[in-house]
């Protein structure tokens, strides 16, 4: 398999596709993200199927990109003198119009000379891989499973079987469109190539207006927009919910059995998608996270639930894929998740400060919204003392986490602070005030080393949690306090994994067998504390050093080897997009003249380099 | 104006079992602020709003039972219960899984990133509002034409 770095995403917001180099489709769920794939090659083997389209013979890639501020992607290979180019896309706008509600194109045009290419579509069902029943219309195909079928249409005379190669000639005046249209307990929609590319162009545009939207004055602007429109294709619009990434058991460790099912909703997530999105100016979105937590909690309020499915609901139980083969060898393959039944005391911290973000946006929560938010901050103040699992989700005993504790103080003082421009009893915020400096007092009691003055990651262990890198943005401490600085160098240096990388803990310290990647969003969120800590500078090249990790398409994955530079984990993850996009704000909001002193790196780290050539010319002669 | 009554009765019911359904962590289905959103994007004023509105539709429906009760010449609580059955097979399999083609705060599943939509579509059965949604609106119901039976005269 190619290397997980490779692939590209195509997402139209509802479901989304992996595409390798190769441009072979390797994972494609229908009808939304969490839906069984009919492109699994990913991770269940060749015979899960794939659609791949491309070169006949194997050709280098001379570009790969997205066009422009879209999620068109475009893949260049060169074929003798020839270039072959593989433009393809979903259609995200499909609602009032007679359209199938996931629609993907896939166009082939050549310069300079014919391409032999290959046309091949194998879409295999779920676990089993079941085969579809097939019939044709006309040049078009359709494969059908009871409730579910898919249609391919050709421009091209060209007879495809599935699960065969074809091969089909493409000249410089006669490009070769496939149009593949997906229909779940509904009739198909087969919508002609032509009509489907103008869908697309359209789409373009409309991506490209999102985009100009999002501040101008943001550092790192090109990635940060790249961030931003990878989240929203990771948003299911239907619900507004954000899912974590839309691939299942990409192995943290290639090989080993850290493989989980991220094609769920996290209350986390959605809360740090909803200070992204407002941060960057994008108000609807964050809207759309806020609403969509406030319908899926609704169940179990005042719990919050680790995760939910895409519509709500609890999510499945966990259970193993007989027989798939895994990436790199890396079994089990799993579905549903475990993390489901944990209880996470931090999600409550999370929520209520995005809660608070919006408030301080002036943005007035409706009485229902802030009712949810007192009912979390009660149980907060109620059960704050108890155990937890955890933001890395340990699947062991629970234990005291610092970590925890710390959002668990931050839910009280953002309930605290609402409180004073909407309507709360004063008993209720006695009762929050008085658990707010509990946790306080227990977590300088309990979570810190007192040989080094820092705070660790759980009660009575001198071990350190990336996650606490958060500290400086919370109140409880100065920022610029040695403590908090102290604690931000000592995770600096000892969970450094080499370079910018971060460790989220000591490797093997979460009793799972096998070791992991360097944790991504940890690095983003080491960007964010030296920014808030004053050190902006050190901010900026850390940040600037990030970005030699970020896939030419402008994706992350969770994690990264440190050995290799390998992309480790589901992918492309939202968290790390959402990390990335609130280090940049960080950066923002950590100075005017941000750009500028980016600017004066830049041309600082130029003229080094000059000068370096300058110096070496003389010996060189 | 036995019906009007009467209906108003059943409709009270109605609404307290899908309420106390809600309470109870049983169903998302809130049917007065999804009425009410059909007005206002306010989720506040849409729930008093669709309380009204969610009041004069179970008049509306009191009113086509008693039409039923006259036709069949006799009403009785299991005629009722049987009527309140059939209205809830009709809300569940065709009026919710429609709502989306005309509530304006409504996505559906094919909403894209335009959508600023609110409400999340129900689904078939109402599943997206919980996996008890069916049987609490069936419970309702029946609670609802049962009322209805017992309360409403055929003369």
């Amino acid at each position: 398999m190619p290397p997980i770095g490779e692939y590209g995403l195509l997402g139209d917001t509802r479901t989304a596709a992996l595409v390798s180099a190769d441009g072979s489709m390797d994972w494609f769920c229908v009808p939304r993200f969490d839906g069984e794939p009919v492109f699994g090659r990913l991770v269940g083997g060749t015979a899960a199927g794939a659609f791949r389209l491309g070169p006949r013979l194997p050709a280098p890639v001379v570009q790969r990109r997205y066009r422009g501020n879209t999620a068109t992607l475009e893949t260049t290979w060169a074929v003798g003198e020839a270039r072959l180019t593989l433009t393809e896309a979903m259609v995200a706008e499909v609602a009032g119009r007679m359209l199938p509600a996931s629609l993907l194109l896939r166009r082939l045009t050549v310069e300079n000379a014919p391409v032999e290419a290959v046309v091949h579509f194998d879409p295999r069902l779920g676990e089993r891989h079941r085969a579809p029943r097939v019939s044709r219309r006309g040049h078009g195909l359709v494969c059908q499973w009871g409730s579910l079928a898919i249609s391919l249409a050709c421009d091209a005379d060209v007879r495809i079987e599935p699960g065969r190669s074809t091969s089909v000639t493409v000249t410089p005046d006669r490009p070769v469109t496939l149009v593949m249209a997906v229909a779940f307990r509904e009739p198909l929609i087969h919508v002609d190539p032509a009509a489907a590319w103008d869908l697309v162009v359209e789409d373009e545009a409309r991506w490209r207006a999102w985009c100009a939207e999002i501040d101008s004055d943001l550092p790192f602007r090109k990635s940060v927009v790249r961030s931003l429109l990878t989240l929203r294709l990771l948003t299911y619009s239907p619900s507004g919910a954000p899912v974590a990434a839309p691939t299942t058991s990409l192995p943290e460790h290639p090989g080993g059995i850290r493989n989980w099912d991220y094609r769920y909703a996290w209350p986390r997530d959605a809360s740090i998608g909803i200070a992204a999105f407002l941060g960057a100016g994008k108000l609807d979105e964050a809207h759309l996270f806020l609403g969509w937590l406030l319908h899926a909690s609704r169940l179990q309020r005042p719990r919050l639930p680790v995760l939910f499915t895409l519509d709500g609901r609890h999510a499945p139980p966990e259970r193993t894929l007989t027989g798939w083969p895994g990436f790199a060898r890396s079994v089990p393959v799993r579905v549903g998740n475990a993390a489901a039944e944990q209880h996470q005391l931090d999600g409550y911290g999370w929520v209520v400060d995005a809660a608070w973000v919006l408030v301080k946006a002036r943005q007035r929560l409706h009485s229902e919204t802030w009712r949810v938010m007192r009912g979390f901050a009660d149980l907060v103040a109620r059960h704050w003392r108890e155990p937890d699992a955890g933001i890395w989700e340990i699947r062991a005993e629970p234990a005291q986490h610092v970590h925890s504790k710390l959002m668990g103080w931050l839910a009280l003082d953002r309930a605290l602070r609402i409180a004073e421009t909407h309507g709360t009893r004063p008993d209720q915020r006695r009762r929050w005030l008085d658990a707010r400096d509990a946790i306080a007092a227990d977590v300088r009691a309990h979570g810190l080393d007192p040989v080094h003055n820092r705070y660790t990651r759980s009660y009575g262990s001198a071990d350190l949690d990336a996650a606490v890198l958060v500290l400086p943005l919370l109140g409880i401490e100065d920022a610029r306090s040695p403590r908090v600085t102290g604690t931000v160098d000592a995770i600096r240096k000892e969970l450094s994994a080499g370079g910018p990388l971060l460790y989220r803990y000591l490797p093997g310290s979460d009793g799972l067998r096998g070791g992991e990647g360097a944790f991504l969003p940890c690095s983003f969120w080491l960007v964010q504390a030296l920014a808030l800590t004053g050190r902006r500078a050190e901010a900026f090249g850390l940040f600037t050093e990030l970005l030699r990790y970020v896939s030419p398409l402008g994706l992350l994955p969770e994690e990264i080897d440190p050995a290799t530079g390998a992309y480790l984990g589901n992918y492309p993850q939202a968290l790390t997009h959402a990390a990335l996009v609130q280090a940049s704000l960080a950066l923002r909001a950590s100075g005017p003249d941000a750009d500028s002193l980016l600017e004066r790196r830049q041309r600082r780290a130029a003229s080094a380099a000059n000068h370096q050539r300058r110096s070496r010319a003389p010996m060189s002669r | 104006m036995g019906w009007a009554v009467f209906g108003l009765a059943a409709t009270a019911a109605l609404t307290a079992i899908m309420i106390a359904a809600q309470m109870g962590g049983l169903s998302r289905l809130d049917l007065p602020l999804v009425l009410g959103m059909v007005l206002t994007g306010d989720p506040d004023r849409a729930r008093v709003v669709g309380f009204f509105v969610h009041l004069g539709a179970g008049q509306g429906f009191a009113l086509g039972y008693g039409a039923a009760f006259v036709l069949l010449d006799r009403a009785t609580w299991w005629l009722g219960a049987l009527l309140g059955l059939l209205h809830a097979a009709v809300a569940l399999t065709v009026l919710l899984p429609l709502l989306p083609g005309v509530h304006p705060r409504m996505a559906s599943h094919r909403a894209g990133p335009r959508s600023t939509a609110v409400l999340e579509p129900p689904g078939l059965l109402g599943l997206n509002y919980g996996i008890q949604t069916p049987v609490v609106a069936i419970v309702a119901h029946l609670a609802y034409g049962t009322m209805l039976g017992l309360l409403l005269q055929v003369r």
